[in-house]
């Protein structure tokens, strides 16, 4: 036994299989991944269903034809069943007035029927089956090797990495080309780039993807490994080139997990890896820095909290203007927990059985009130409202006043210093 | 002799009988949907039975038909559920919300089925042929139930033809006059997700979509009257499910959902191309004359 060989038994060892079957997975999904965000960001994720559909017959009549599973003369029949999907889409729909989703349903669901009625043709031993079709058999593509410098190598190993580099070879290529026909595709046009030309490749692409996919995780799944990491990347970044770089790495990831957890549960990994997909998008949705929902109910709080201190500590002021401190007493148990939360930081002093104002309360509470008041001032004059229709937009406008903004109202007031109702307005504090 | 008597043993023919109303009630409810621009709608739906199916073996241990499809109706509402939720909740786009819970709850489904064995469910094999479709292993029960379930959709469209067309063709002026638009698209949607169950014993998870799409698509180049439309629908789907479950049963090999989908695709070709008017003959053959004609006016104001 030389040493190489030795090497080679050592790394399919007990961990060398799941290693290289989760190399494996992580190629494959990066490349789906890249693909995705493109199909993803130019609203064509159906057409990435349909494409990862309509493959089978292609791949099923290379292979009946003699075409290894993985070969070239399987990716050739692919992106030709994807071009013919793209193209019969395309030709029901100026042909026959079909919508583009109504083509599209009887296009690829047309196709795939006729690829599965192949695959049930093929004679036994072809390595095409309906499970492989549906599942893929990621957990068996290890033991399917060649010999790169001495080492077994997983084939669908090397033929994913091909695949991967040569897409990111792509992609880099072209990207500005890409971007461009993504996001202004009328300008593109005018600008002279073949808009159709990027289409179509943008398209092959999906197909060899979806190629390099087949024999790991089945025809259905694509669709998810294309647009699960793409959807959740969106939510995550809005630059386009981070989000690549960031689907790419949750494909990879859920790749990995998915397999693991497969294994551990004894199920498909295939589908394991979809549902590793899923939950990274709910948590991209759920916990997204900018609009994640958990970011978004926290603002929600925060402004309501924000808005309920500042309406406590201006009905405190108010009540002192007015020298009736007794008004500003909390009239409900919510209105209660504000003036304790206020008392608790120094804004609120407690007075007997009423509160007053303390130095940093009374300025916090001058510049809302000063903001209320500029603002029903302003609306006076500029907006030809009744009187009694200025409290209520001032009521929500005292609380996103800026001081500058209140600067700007002020020089416009040309030196009144009181609201429409009379009352003073008072000064910055 | 024997595949004669085999097509025509009185089980098959019960189970193809009911499989061909399920045909006739998902075109009848697809020429709703797609009028209404929604061809894809059933999807979603369709993909997430799977996991229903998967579900209601768990929870039940029971294989019986009424339950497992009982089981995918609810995960087809759960997968529009989730549809309506990521829409609203998320800047996700429609397009690829829609392939997201295609994808997931799939995987979902697939992972389900595939670990029953190894969880210590020996007897599970047989949830596969909701994938593609098995007509081989319903029996003449199962058919009563499926045909109940296309005349309980039937009855429905019945009953809401006239306000969904309305909706179809004029949501503004229907939503303007008072009707409930969004009450009458859930109720179309509701009807899809309903016939997708009803065809996933025949036509499988990953195709039942195409049972909703092609007919009334194909019936469409026919007619430009809705309650034609419809009904001649209805005929294909009902053709088309028929002639997949017979060649099915002559072929045990072959799983049905393909075969029904290849049957329907051929009655599209023929639309698309033969129909009156609308077919692609007819319109080169008037594109011609049209041609001809004018070309004749110009050759006369040339001469003038």
């Amino acid at each position: 036994m030389t040493s190489s060989t030795l090497v080679g038994d050592l790394a399919f060892g007990l961990g060398g299989i799941h290693a290289w079957a989760m190399a494996t997975a992580a190629v494959i999904a990066a490349s789906c991944a890249l693909v995705g965000t493109l199909l993803v960001v130019r609203r064509m994720s159906l057409v990435g269903d349909a494409i990862s559909h309509a493959v089978l017959p292609g791949i099923a009549v290379a292979v009946l034809a003699g075409g290894r599973p993985g070969g070239p003369l399987v990716f050739l029949g692919a992106v030709a069943a994807a071009m013919l999907t793209v193209w019969l889409t395309q030709g029901l729909r100026a042909a026959g007035g079909l919508t583009e989703d109504a083509g599209a349903g009887v296009v690829f669901t047309t196709l795939f029927a006729i690829g599965v009625v192949l695959v049930g043709l093929a004679p036994p031993g072809t390595h095409l089956d309906a499970a492989c079709v549906l599942y893929g058999e990621l957990a068996f593509l290890p033991f399917d090797t060649i010999s790169i410098a001495g080492q077994p190598v997983p084939r669908a190993f090397v033929a994913g990495a091909t695949v991967l580099a040569g897409l990111v070879a792509a992609a880099v290529a072209t990207w500005k080309l890409q971007v461009f026909t993504a996001f202004d595709p009328a300008g593109a046009r005018m600008a002279g780039i073949p808009v159709v030309g990027v289409t179509t490749g943008l398209l092959a692409a999906t197909a060899v993807a979806t190629v390099a996919s087949f024999d790991a995780v089945g025809a259905v799944l694509v669709v998810a490994m294309l647009v699960a990491p793409a959807a959740a990347a969106e939510l995550l970044t809005r630059r386009l080139h981070r989000m690549v770089v960031v689907a790419m790495a949750l494909g990879a990831v859920a790749a990995c997990v998915g397999y693991l957890a497969a294994w551990r549960l004894h199920t498909s990994a295939a589908g394991m890896i979809a549902v590793v997909l899923g939950l990274e998008y709910a948590a991209a949705a759920a916990l997204a820095p900018d609009d994640g929902l958990a970011a978004r109910l926290i603002g929600r709080v925060r402004l309501a909290w924000r808005v309920a201190r500042e309406d406590r500590l201006a009905t405190v002021w108010r009540a002192e203007e007015a020298g009736n401190r007794a008004a500003a007493r909390p009239q409900t148990p919510h209105e209660a927990v504000v003036v304790r939360w206020l008392e608790f930081t120094g804004h609120l002093l407690r007075d007997g059985s009423s509160w007053r104002l303390s130095p940093a309360g009374r300025r916090e509470a001058e510049n809302v009130v000063r903001s209320h008041r500029l603002w029903e001032a302003w609306l006076g004059r500029h907006a030809d409202l009744p009187l009694d229709h200025l409290h209520p937009p001032a009521e929500w406008v005292e609380h996103h006043l800026g001081a500058e903004m209140r600067e700007r109202l002020e020089a416009d007031m040309d030196e009144r210093a009181a609201d429409p109702h009379g009352r003073e307005i008072p000064p910055e504090a | 002799m024997t595949a004669a008597a085999g097509i025509l043993a009185h089980n098959t023919v019960v189970v193809a009988l009911g499989v061909a109303a399920v045909g006739f009630a998902a075109g009848v409810v697809g020429s709703l949907c797609v009028l209404r621009k929604r061809a894809l709608a059933g999807d979603a739906a369709a993909h997430a039975t799977l996991v229903g199916v998967a579900g209601a073996f768990l929870t039940t241990g029971r294989r019986d038909l009424a339950t497992l499809l009982a089981g995918a109706l609810v995960a087809a509402c759960a997968g529009l559920g989730m549809l309506v939720l990521v829409r609203r909740f998320t800047r996700t786009r429609d397009d690829a919300a829609t392939a997201l819970v295609i994808g997931v709850s799939f995987g979902l489904g697939i992972t389900l089925v595939s670990g029953l064995p190894a969880w210590g469910y020996a007897n599970s094999a047989g949830l596969e042929q909701f994938l593609l479709g098995h007509t081989a292993a319903l029996t003449a029960r199962d058919a009563w139930l499926l045909g109940a379930v296309a005349a309980v959709a039937v009855a429905a469209v019945a009953a809401i033809l006239k306000e969904a067309t309305l909706v179809a063709f004029d949501a503004a002026f229907a939503a303007a006059t008072g009707w409930p638009v969004s009450g009458i698209d859930y109720a179309i949607v509701g009807l899809v997700a309903l016939m997708v169950v009803a065809g996933l014993p025949a036509v499988g998870a990953v195709l039942v979509t195409a049972l909703v799409v092609i007919p009334p698509v194909a019936a469409r180049f026919w007619t430009d009257r809705v309650g034609t439309m419809v009904v001649l629908s209805g005929l294909i789907g009902l053709a088309a499910a028929a002639v997949g479950v017979a060649a099915s049963a002559a072929r045990p090999g072959l799983a049905t959902g393909p075969l029904v989908v290849i049957a329907a695709a051929g009655a599209f070709a023929v639309s698309f191309l033969c129909a009156p008017h609308r077919g692609w003959i007819a319109r080169r053959a008037e594109a011609a004359r049209g041609l001809t004609v004018r070309r004749g006016d110009d050759e006369g104001e040339a001469g003038r």
